[in-house]
């Protein structure tokens, strides 16, 4: 015979009665003040357990019986719903506890640097060519309205620049199907948008000291282009934010906030990844055309000085504006060039 | 036990009054107003648990754990809401806050998926964004009230839909049009139509929230971000000057950011003030049948635990969330006072039949939650 203290509330009235509950084998007794209630154990339907958090038993005639928590009445009645007793269990204990979480915490990678990336990468292929550039055409309006300006280079100075790729890719007529633009933005810059459209700065065209320098940019944003990364991008990036949204759908804003920081360091992954893929799509075409990848090299070496001398003396743009990775990629840029030479003699 | 009392249940103010002198012997109440004690008794260690468990079954399961999670979070933290010693009990169903998950990831997910492809396909999202919002917020106020049990008695919620139309859109779209100037107005009928369509058994909340107090807030509200820009923009003025005067490589500016974080933490002060006002107004205006609330939260120390939280909750990562949550709950708890002048056994209950003909079975299928 086992017993329990337990609060009875009948509905009837927002009132509560202490009764003692009784138990002894399947039969069991709510022993109130002026009466004694007999039950079947299966008669009363248990509640889900939550550590903490007191325990509700519901009689047939709608009577809840309320029992402080504890290891002996969870024996009784576990619960119906499996799902809620394997919480149960889990939220428990520290030990399981955080052994879920770190268990969350490898999925949440694994989701992120594979999941995503694998459904974003044939989502963004199958994309209809139309679609594709409708999504360019949209984010070239948007660059044209925020950022840019109209291009000060001479029709001339476009047409030699657009005439030297085009020669440059006399033998791929398949890469010919680019649109190239010119912007003026303040910085040396290019860039891929969706729908084959490449956007190359007049700071640009005035920084690189040689047609091969140009070609080199030009050769990494067509690398972005085959391998669709601006749409994959768009798409990786809204992934996150539903992930966000999903865990963070009852939090407040800090939390919120605090949501925002690994999406942004996921971003930049991303981002590293892509810049990488292009940098090794561009080496292989240069080499194709005798050209070296040491061109690469040295017009990034010529946008981390120009950068340098750009930014103001701040320790947090100085802070912010190092970029290891730069270091890395002229590495792996000069890497290819010698790589190239050796076989040649 | 309470039979008396019951039959009094179609004037509940009456039957309040009339009850508390002949009240239970029981309860032993006698005098016409008595404090009832609030508290809030969880704890963060045990909520940490549940709160981690509820993340890392989410992320395990894409997202649809979360709803389940969900309901266990909240059952630990009202269950540890204690009136006169009594837990409130929450029964919804993990599914109507999947459905209303699912609604904010197609809402929330379109305008930031339209955002890259299609300035029309974002307004649209956000469009019906604005037009749902009547409708998810009566749903969630219904689903939360007629789910929430205090002494196995339910809340229920009736605002009507019509209502929260003219209230959502009518008055929201005043208070854009106006420049925000009616926006007080907007929030003061806001609180009203979401307090005065609750009710508890069968005593209707009643709320008496005074507009002017909500325009002389947001007066006060304004004048503070107007007076933090100028201080902000002065200051800005006076170290580039200062910069300019003994050469452009001087040093560095770190008072700049030092000067922009404590802009944003007047931000901070600014909102927790407006939120401690809010809540103390609206609390103090709500009145269940004999049950008064008296609501003292004070802007300075909710400042303190916003700016604390905050901190916390980046600089680990998220992780200090549970302790967050807690510690707001508890401080809420402390500075909320009820008194009743009668007995809180003495309120009316719902009679069976018309509990059964709205009851929450019948309209579960279209219960949502959704937390905007």
């Amino acid at each position: 015979m086992t017993t329990f203290t337990a609060r009875r509330f009948d509905g009837r009235a927002p009132a509560g009665e202490t009764v003692t509950l009784a138990i002894d084998g399947d039969a069991v007794a709510i022993i109130g003040h002026d009466a004694i209630a007999h039950f079947a154990r299966r008669e009363l339907a248990a509640d889900a357990p939550v550590p903490g958090v007191a325990r509700k038993l519901r009689t047939p005639d709608g009577h809840v019986i309320e029992v402080a928590p504890t290891a002996a009445f969870d024996a009784l009645w576990p619960g119906k719903d499996a799902l809620g007793r394997f919480a149960f269990r889990l939220e428990s204990r520290w030990s399981t506890a955080i052994l879920a979480a770190c268990l969350g915490a490898v999925a949440i990678w694994l989701l992120v640097a594979f999941a995503l990336p694998l459904i974003a990468d044939p989502v963004a292929r199958s994309l209809s060519p139309e679609a594709e550039h409708a999504i360019g055409l949209h984010a070239l309006r948007t660059i044209d309205r925020v950022y840019a300006k109209r291009t000060r280079l001479s029709a001339d100075e476009r047409e030699r620049v657009a005439g030297r790729v085009w020669i440059f890719l006399e033998d791929e007529p398949a890469l010919r199907d680019y649109q190239l633009e010119f912007r003026r933005m303040g910085s040396p810059n290019a860039f891929a948008l969706p729908g084959k459209i490449i956007v190359v700065t007049d700071e640009l065209v005035h920084l690189v000291k040689s047609d091969d320098e140009l070609l080199a940019v030009i050769a990494h944003e067509l690398g972005h282009l085959d391998g669709h990364h601006a749409v994959r991008l768009v798409l990786q990036q809204s992934g996150v934010a539903v992930l966000a949204t999903v865990l963070a759908g009852d939090a407040v804003g800090m939390t919120f906030l605090a949501a925002a920081v690994p999406a942004m360091l996921l971003d930049a992954r991303y981002s590293r990844a892509f810049e990488e893929e292009a940098d090794d799509y561009a080496f292989a075409l240069l080499a194709r055309h005798d050209v070296s990848p040491q061109a690469f090299a040295d017009v990034m070496r010529r946008f981390e000085a120009d950068r340098r001398t750009a930014e103001p003396r701040d320790p947090v743009y100085r802070y912010l504006g190092s970029h290891p990775a730069t270091e890395e990629r002229i590495r792996r840029a000069e890497d290819a060039a010698r790589a190239m030479k050796r076989p040649g003699g | 036990m309470n039979e008396p009392h019951v039959d009094a249940r179609e004037t509940p103010n009456d039957a309040a009054q009339a009850a508390a002198p002949d009240a239970d012997a029981a309860s032993g109440a006698t005098a016409a107003t008595q404090a009832v004690p609030f508290a809030f008794t969880g704890l963060t260690r045990e909520y940490f648990r549940i709160w981690i468990v509820s993340l890392a079954l989410s992320i395990l399961t894409a997202g649809i754990y979360s709803a389940w999670g969900k309901v266990r979070k909240k059952r630990y933290l009202l269950d540890h809401t204690r009136i006169a010693g009594d837990g409130l009990d929450f029964r919804g169903t993990p599914l109507a806050i999947l459905r209303g998950r699912i609604i904010a990831v197609v809402l929330f997910g379109g305008i930031a998926l339209g955002r890259h492809v299609m300035l029309e396909l974002q307004l649209a999202f956000i469009a019906l964004l604005l037009l749902l919002t009547p409708w998810i917020a009566v749903a969630s106020a219904r689903f939360n009230a007629r789910n929430t049990f205090y002494r196995n008695v339910a809340f229920d919620f009736d605002g009507r839909l019509a209502t929260a139309f003219k209230v959502f859109l009518g008055f929201g779209a005043l208070a854009i049009v106006t420049l925000g100037l009616a926006y007080p107005w907007f929030r003061a009928r806001r609180a009203r139509f979401l307090v005065a369509g609750h009710r508890y058994g069968a005593t209707p909340f009643t709320a008496s929230v005074g507009t002017g107090d909500f325009v002389l807030m947001y007066l006060l509200a304004g004048l503070a971000v107007v007076a933090s820009v100028i201080v902000f923009g002065v200051g800005t003025g006076v170290a580039i000057a200062a910069r300019a005067s003994q050469g452009a490589e001087a040093a560095p500016p770190i008072g700049f950011y030092l000067g922009l974080a404590l802009f944003y933490a007047s931000y901070i002060v600014i909102f927790a003030f407006v939120r401690a006002r809010t809540q103390n107004l609206i609390a103090n205006g709500t009145i269940v049948g004999p049950v008064h609330m008296q609501s003292g939260l004070r802007g300075t120390w909710l400042s303190w635990l916003y700016v604390t939280n905050i901190v916390a909750v980046i600089g680990t990562l998220g992780l200090a969330t549970p302790w967050a949550v807690v510690r707001l709950a508890r401080y809420r708890a402390r500075t909320l006072t009820l008194t009743a002048s009668a007995p809180l056994e003495t309120l009316p209950v719902a009679s069976a039949g018309r509990a059964s003909a709205t009851g929450s079975e019948v309209s579960d299928l279209f219960d949502v939650d959704v937390a905007l």
